[in-house]
């Protein structure tokens, strides 16, 4: 099957690359093999509309003429096809190959690897076999969520969404109506950024969160899109890592690295004990938390109140 | 890989181009500039003369390879127009440049190759041209510590042995060892690949918990192994370890986002039975006292009671502060 659309695609691409004037529907349906056999005429133009697609997507421009009797035409033009001229030393090449590898979301590894195909055909250079396994790291980006294609090809063509999204503490998902600005990979984590339009203001979307189907709206953009996307900046916030209040707690010696690795300051009370004290923000009582009877909050009191409240749940069990 | 049509006519067209440029090129070579195994490239070689402009003239493409050269019989078959490298489609763009992008930001990059990185991305934008700007709505962030990633670099480059002082958070402890680092790879993280001389098994280190690190003079010798595969994910708990079962209200159900599990059952109240499996149950203690009134443990039992002991420890020791 995958043959077939290939080789069919494949004779369209040569037919309007090759072609100095535009071809009619006609002339292509009478000289590519899987047009004639194609059947009624209206499975001939549904192929050949998603065919079309297909290339565009492939990177093609095929421009459509109309004739002066009427008829119309299809070419891809030399110059609007061409790759510009591009050079790139062993070292570049060897670098982007890498780079290329980055992906395990299949319709971006294809992508990139075609990329690197073109590029190739173009004469960038192969590096050695050594070369290219000198880099000793292997950065992956995780494939994501079933939500993320639909996401991506959104955000490219500017297409408004809408999705069922459940909030953390959420039994069901809420629709949601978004124009979606731009995607981002932080912490191994896909997000979204874009215009909740039933909100009226911009937000961050998680994709594991997305439930369900992303469906693409007709119209346009509602609102600008910003210069720039800050993602980053608001998913750190919800993790807290803006935190401007302090926090003092006691830490039993030797547990509890990573609440030193980011201490203020630390004393030593005695041998069993220190005095920490660290930033406060969202999400600080459930962390410490996790160190059961080795961490004692001190002050603020309603920090100790969470921490309290939670290991009390526990002692019950 | 299994390649979808669309992948494969974007590799048609680009051997179209890179075969018409050079005469009786090498199968092996052309296999390795296209990334495909030689029979993948064989097979793309038997679709090949079916492709034409015209299926009833002479004009299919006659190319035909003895398995070691390729061969093209009539080139002018194919005018230099359809024979041009083709321009760059978005997606590619997207593809390339936001990978580069996101290794270019890597700390502990060496900095030639992140120089060559940044030289050839400013190329690409600009032949990339429109394709380009779509580039800008997607973007990755590799996290990775720089002081220790350059370290850990630096041994696989020397094949040297690193001492490390590493934290475990399933035991809240900091241990020493010494490893044979194998490879460094970023997901999300960036971890280091190692045969741990401690515990003489592979073991995987995430830079940002390495709380020490000293580069020895010893020679790394780790075993011949195979990288593990990671496509599955990072946490890949084995059928033989022992199941946990949690039941968590609304408040909790955040767990499935974190935890690689079995399964995950509705319960009327919005919550959510999760079933997973780990080596060692008891390094699961953090979790359900971090979820506090927002889930418990069903299974085993004893981690249960260990939970249990060390919140009750922890709150007489608020009170014996008059704390709580």
């Amino acid at each position: 099957m995958a043959i077939a659309k290939a080789e069919r695609l494949m004779n369209l691409a040569l037919c309007l690359r090759g072609t100095a004037r535009p071809l009619t529907k006609r002339e292509l349906r009478t000289s590519i093999e899987a047009y004639i056999e194609a059947g009624s005429e209206d499975a001939f133009n549904r192929m050949f509309e998603r065919d079309k697609d297909d290339l565009r997507e492939l990177g093609m421009v095929i421009d459509t003429v109309e004739s002066l009797d009427g008829e119309v035409g299809y070419m891809a033009r030399r110059d609007s096809n061409r790759l510009p001229p591009i050079t790139l030393d062993v070292a570049e090449s060897a670098a982007l190959s890498l780079a290329a590898r980055v992906w395990q979301q299949a319709r971006l590894a294809g992508a990139a690897s075609g990329a690197l195909q073109k590029l190739r055909a173009a004469g960038m250079p192969l590096a050695d076999d050594g070369q290219e396994r000198t880099h000793a790291l292997e950065p992956r980006v995780p494939a994501g969520e079933a939500a993320f294609e639909p996401l991506m090809l959104a955000c490219r063509d500017r297409r408004p969404v809408t999705f069922g999204y459940r909030k953390s503490n959420a039994v069901r998902a809420e629709t949601r109506q978004v124009e979606p600005w731009a995607l981002e990979c932080w912490r191994g984590h896909w997000y979204l950024a874009g215009w909740d339009r039933d909100r009226g203001d911009k937000r961050v979307f998680r994709l594991s969160r997305i439930d369900g189907k992303v469906r693409s709206r007709s119209g346009s953009f509602t609102v600008p899109v910003p210069g720039q996307v800050a993602v980053r900046e608001a998913v750190a916030a919800w993790a807290g890592e803006n935190a401007t209040d302090r926090a003092r707690i006691r830490l039993r010696s030797g547990s509890g690295y990573p609440l030193r690795a980011r201490a203020l300051s630390c004393r030593a009370l005695d041998a069993e004990w220190d005095e920490l004290e660290i930033p406060y923000g969202h999400g600080l009582g459930s962390w410490l938390a996790e160190f059961g009877p080795d961490v004692l909050v001190l002050d603020p009191a309603e920090l100790r109140a969470d921490v309290v409240e939670r290991l009390r749940a526990v002692a019950k069990g | 890989m299994a390649t979808n049509a669309i992948d494969r006519t974007r590799r048609l067209l680009s051997l179209v181009t890179y075969l018409r440029d050079r005469p009786g090129a090498r199968v092996d070579e052309v296999a390795r500039a296209f990334g495909v195994t030689e029979e993948e490239l064989i097979s793309d070689l038997q679709v090949l003369p079916l492709c034409g402009t015209s299926f009833r003239g002479g004009d299919l493409l006659d190319i035909d390879t003895d398995g070691e050269h390729i061969w093209w019989y009539n080139a002018a078959a194919v005018n230099s127009s359809a024979g041009e490298p083709l321009r760059l489609a978005a997606d590619e763009a997207t593809a390339l440049l936001v990978a580069a992008r996101a290794v270019a930001t890597l700390p502990g990059l060496r900095e030639s190759d992140r120089e060559a990185l940044l030289r050839a991305t400013a190329k690409l934008e600009a032949a990339a041209g429109e394709s380009a700007v779509a580039g800008a709505r997607m973007s990755v962030t590799f996290e990775s510590e720089g002081s220790v990633f350059a370290d850990v670099d630096r041994a696989i480059a020397e094949r040297r042995r690193l001492r490390i002082r590493y934290y475990s958070p399933g035991r809240d402890k900091l241990s020493e060892r010494e490893i044979d680092p194998i490879r460094l790879f970023a997901v999300g993280h960036t971890y280091v690949e190692a045969w741990c001389r401690r515990s003489e098994g592979r073991r995987t280190f995430r830079l940002d918990r390495v709380a020490h690190i000293e580069l020895l003079d010893t020679p790394a010798d780790p075993p011949p192994l195979q990288p593990r595969d990671l496509s599955a994910g990072l946490v890949q708990p084995s059928p033989d370890d022992p199941e946990v079962v949690f039941e968590v209200g609304l408040g909790g159900r955040w767990i499935t986002e974190y935890y690689p599990y079995d399964a995950a059952e509705e319960l009327p109240d919005g919550g959510l039975r999760v079933t997973l499996r780990t080596p060692d149950p008891h390094t699961l203690r953090r979790l359900v006292l971090r979820l506090g009134p927002d889930g418990r443990v069903v299974e085993p039992a004893e981690l249960a009671v260990s939970a249990r002991d060390a919140a009750r420890a922890a709150l007489s020791a608020y009170e014996e502060l008059g704390l709580a």
